[in-house]
């Protein structure tokens, strides 16, 4: 039997791009994005818990070789930062855009009271709320509040099978899109079901009932339906100017850079790498992600510098929290606390910034935080996406200055 | 809370007014399937065509019985089969075994029992005879929230699952002190750690703001002090309640206005003493039965009722789901189905007798895996269930579903006739009552007579069960399809 499927396989007789009345088109046309209207901020999840000793390597302190007999990495191997700390040489491509002045690395990142389970951990960090249950995201609340055109599917896109708790919002529902050719309806549609017909039934809305729902999920049907079949239309046109490493991350930046060069308007990007929990055997594992991470990163900003993108997006990282000071006798190390983040690009001013944690005043094994985490989201929706940024973090937080 | 957090105030109240006078008394009204749906809908997860009718034709308040009057569920398997995890978590490592082996082992076990817990509950819900228990099960598991982490075994999750079972419509002060002394709870909220000399308030704080009264009706130091009253509810080396005098706080405590050497008994009695623990279940009831946000008044009612009945749930919930509030307009599919309910309930209306593990993925995706709650405070449900993503995710779950499907056995007679109106009519009368607009009623016809977009030919013997498939799955993609 004939089967209609309507995935975008079956797409090529639908032209998206280069129809100058899409919606996309016309913004563009119309309105040319100023400076401050095209940022874009990518947040880049280690998950599991990134061991922030061996990524920003305090090689300076003695008591971290006691701790780390056989995890430590040698003086002779860390890529120097300054007399105390060097990263590890794994991310050597992330040390060269140091070098050039594009990364900025916030050390010691951590909030009161951590805690230790992976889980709450992680809500706590996409929430931006450490004492509390919230049902949106920092950036979600962003987005609530930034003004950003409803009609735009694409204000936001989560790189992940399932929506991150960080991009929650109430007002804006935002597309999670682990791959283009992945996102969407499956392909075997059913009894030959056609693609403008599965719309028309599901935008039924003329219904013999009220329901407080009804145009909630009507919307969302439209954006799903829309979502899926535009985006890879849209940003077809665009070609990579890197060769960006075959791993997931790279695939997900290399997407990243796409949504970026089509000029969509997205405003934020979350991408997710690891698994980084690392209670057994940490090297091999913590090295090879930590080379995908950097090599994938360079990649991404050579892309994006080749399309002269690069100072249009900054990326920031975040592990739900560092790992156990003194290693376990798996090779490993467990849950711990405050490590180091990351934010890159054109427009960051790069460098050291907040203390290395003492390794001599520990709290149950752990390192005491010296930046609070909110202090970066801060600089993030103060300096970057230019927003007040006390109702998104939850409090009034000095921004680090991360930029220039 | 530090500091407030910026949001909006998006309600999901019906429009129109409550008729509180009369809210809680019995309805009166027209009995048809639309009511008998919407009573199975509520009180179970949709049921089949068989169940609507049989409920149509019982009238409301032997329908409402059947449901408040627990089935014999004896038949069904009260554990999975074959849960491999040791009850006591992490099992010894024998001697001179292999670390990394080991502990993949164990994560393996973990995984396997992970399957084993969610496709058990799933199959209850879905076969039990007593659909209510189970929908109450589900209920008390997005509140008294534990979840399959933190080292707790499988076995103690079926075990909490199986007390709120048990205590499905009982008595919800009995039911709360039973959830401070369950095993899996005292992992997941600390209470296993709290210890005279090293309190920890947890549990104490969550069983406040969360389980029974919310933010705003305690202090810091009712937290505090109720934390030491927990004191020494602990557990064992076998992962069971364990009372351990020694460990607890013997000194005098005050709470909420009261001062005593309390134990955690005394604390669960003080707070089912307060107004606002009436009043916190009488609101998450509703908004999970009736309606989102429900007005104050109505909370206030349903409260009044909880407290009249010393908190034993049987009559409220006999009184919920008798009343006219209940069969109102503005309460008719007003709550957005949960994954859960939308997987069950499916599986219901087609005849799928039991889950398989590809059902575990699909309700992953669509944001909902049982014994799984994102946090403490359970799903937020509502409005939160439905994203692109997880919108997407239930429509291929409604594709594959209707792949599997070996015939049109469940549309009855309806199948054998070739007269696609009669058949659309059919189609949407068994999935959705009849909740089409005209528009779409007349292009499911033009579909099913193959004279939609995609001109497929004439319905016929040869094509009619692919066809009869690809309508269920068009009605299912429609919006009252996500309502409940």
């Amino acid at each position: 039997m004939k089967r209609n499927g309507f995935l975008i396989g079956a797409l090529s007789g639908l032209s998206v791009v280069g129809s100058a009345d899409h919606f996309f088109a016309r913004a563009l046309a119309q309105t040319p994005l100023g400076a401050s209207d095209d940022r874009v901020l990518v947040i880049v999840n280690f998950q599991g818990g990134n061991d922030g000793l061996n990524t920003v390597v305090p090689y300076g302190l003695p008591t971290y070789y006691k701790y780390r007999p056989t995890l430590g990495i040698a003086p002779n191997d860390v890529l120097r930062l300054d007399a105390t700390v060097g990263l590890n040489p794994a991310l050597a491509p992330l040390k060269k855009m140091y070098d050039a002045g594009r990364v900025a690395i916030v050390q010691g990142v951590g909030y009161p009271n951590p805690d230790l389970s992976h889980f709450r951990s992680t809500e706590i960090w996409q929430t931006s709320a450490p004492t509390t249950y919230a049902s949106t995201g920092w950036l979600g609340r962003y987005l609530d509040g930034a003004g950003l055109p409803p009609e735009n599917l694409f204000n936001a896109v989560a790189l992940a099978d399932v929506l991150p708790e960080v991009l929650v919002a109430r007002t804006v529902d935002v597309p999670a899109i682990a791959q283009l050719n992945g996102y969407g309806l499956a392909s075997d549609r059913r009894g030959g079901v056609g693609r403008d017909e599965f719309h028309a039934f599901a935008q039924d809305a003329a219904v013999p009932f009220r329901s407080p729902y009804l145009a909630h999920v009507a919307e969302i049907e439209d954006h799903a339906q829309r979502g899926a079949e535009e985006l890879p239309q849209l940003v077809a046109g665009y070609t990579a100017q890197a060769t960006y490493p075959a791993t997931p991350l790279g695939r997900s930046l290399a997407l990243a850079a796409q949504i970026v060069g089509t000029k969509l308007g997205t405003r934020v990007l979350y991408v997710q790498h690891g698994s980084f929990d690392t209670h057994t055997t940490q090297k091999a594992t913590q090295d090879r992600l930590l080379a995908e991470f950097a090599e994938a990163t360079a990649a991404f900003y050579t892309d994006l510098a080749a399309h002269g993108n690069d100072r249009r997006v900054v990326m920031a990282t975040f592990s739900e929290f560092g790992r156990r000071v003194a290693e376990n006798a798996s090779r490993g190390t467990d849950h711990g606390t405050a490590s180091p983040l990351f934010v890159i690009g054109g427009a960051v001013k790069g460098g050291l910034y907040g203390t290395q944690p003492s390794l001599d005043d520990l709290e149950a094994g752990n390192v005491k935080f010296g930046t609070d985490f909110r202090s970066v989201y801060a600089a993030l929706i103060e300096n970057w996406l230019e927003r007040p940024s006390a109702p998104i973090v939850g409090g009034t937080y000095t921004p680090v200055p991360l930029f220039a | 809370m530090s500091a407030a957090l910026a949001s909006d105030s998006t309600s999901y109240r019906p429009t129109g007014a409550l008729d509180l006078a009369t809210a809680l008394e019995p309805y009166a009204g027209p009995w048809s399937a639309r009511q008998a749906a919407h009573l199975a809908r509520r009180a179970g997860f949709g049921g089949s065509p068989a169940d609507v009718a049989h409920l149509t034709a019982a009238g409301m308040h032997a329908a409402v019985d059947g449901y408040v009057r627990f089935a014999d569920a004896s038949a069904l398997p009260s554990s999975p089969a074959g849960l491999l995890e040791d009850r006591r978590r992490p099992a010894l490592m024998p001697p001179g075994g292999d670390l990394v082996a080991f502990r993949k082992q164990i994560a393996q076990a973990h995984r396997a029992d992970s399957i084993a817990l969610e496709q058990w509950f799933l199959d209850r819900m879905i076969a039990s005879p007593a659909q209510l228990q189970e929908k109450m099960t589900l209920f008390w598991h997005g509140h008294f929230t534990s979840a399959y982490q933190k080292g707790i075994p499988a076995q103690a999750l079926v075990d909490q699952n199986n007390l709120f079972r048990a205590n499905a419509l009982g008595n919800i002060h009995d039911l709360t002190l039973a959830v401070s002394q369950d095993p899996a709870m005292l992992r997941y909220l600390d209470n296993a750690q709290n210890v005279k000399a090293h309190p920890n308030e947890n549990y104490a704080r969550e069983l406040m703001e969360l389980f029974t009264l919310g933010i705003g009706n305690y202090t810091e130091t009712d937290v505090r002090e109720s934390a030491r009253s927990f004191t020494g509810w602990n557990l064992d080396r076998d992962f069971r309640f364990v009372d351990r005098p020694g460990q607890h706080d013997d000194g005098t405590k005050t709470f909420l206005g009261r001062t005593g050497n309390f134990t955690g008994r005394d604390i669960v009695a003080i707070i089912f003493a307060q107004p606002a623990a009436s009043r916190l279940f009488a609101d998450r009831l509703l908004n999970f039965f009736v309606y989102s946000d429900p007005e104050p008044e109505l909370v206030e009612a349903v409260a009044a009722q909880l407290r009249a009945n010393g908190f034993v749930l049987a009559p409220v919930m006999a009184t919920l789901l008798r009343s006219n509030v209940f069969y109102s307009e503005r309460a008719y599919r007003a709550l957005v189905k949960s994954p859960v309910q939308f997987v069950v309930g499916s599986c219901q209306l087609f005849g799928v007798a039991a889950s398989d593990a590809t059902m575990l993925g699909a309700l992953s995706r669509m944001g909902q895996r049982l014994f799984y709650p994102p946090d403490v405070k359970g799903w937020d449900g509502g409005a939160a269930w439905l994203n692109s993503q997880t919108l997407i995710a239930r429509e291929n779950f409604a594709s594959g579903l209707m792949g599997k499907m070996s015939d049109g056995g469940w549309l009855g007679n309806a199948v054998h006739t070739m007269d696609p109106p009669q058949v659309a009519r059919a189609v949407t009368d068994t999935i959705l009552q009849g909740d089409v607009s005209p528009a779409a009623a007349n292009r499911l016809v033009a579909y099913l007579g193959g004279s939609g977009e995609a001109a497929l030919g004439a319905l016929s013997g040869e094509n009619a069960d692919e066809r009869i498939r690809g309508a269920a799955y068009l009605t299912m993609a429609m919006p009252a399809y996500q309502l409940a």
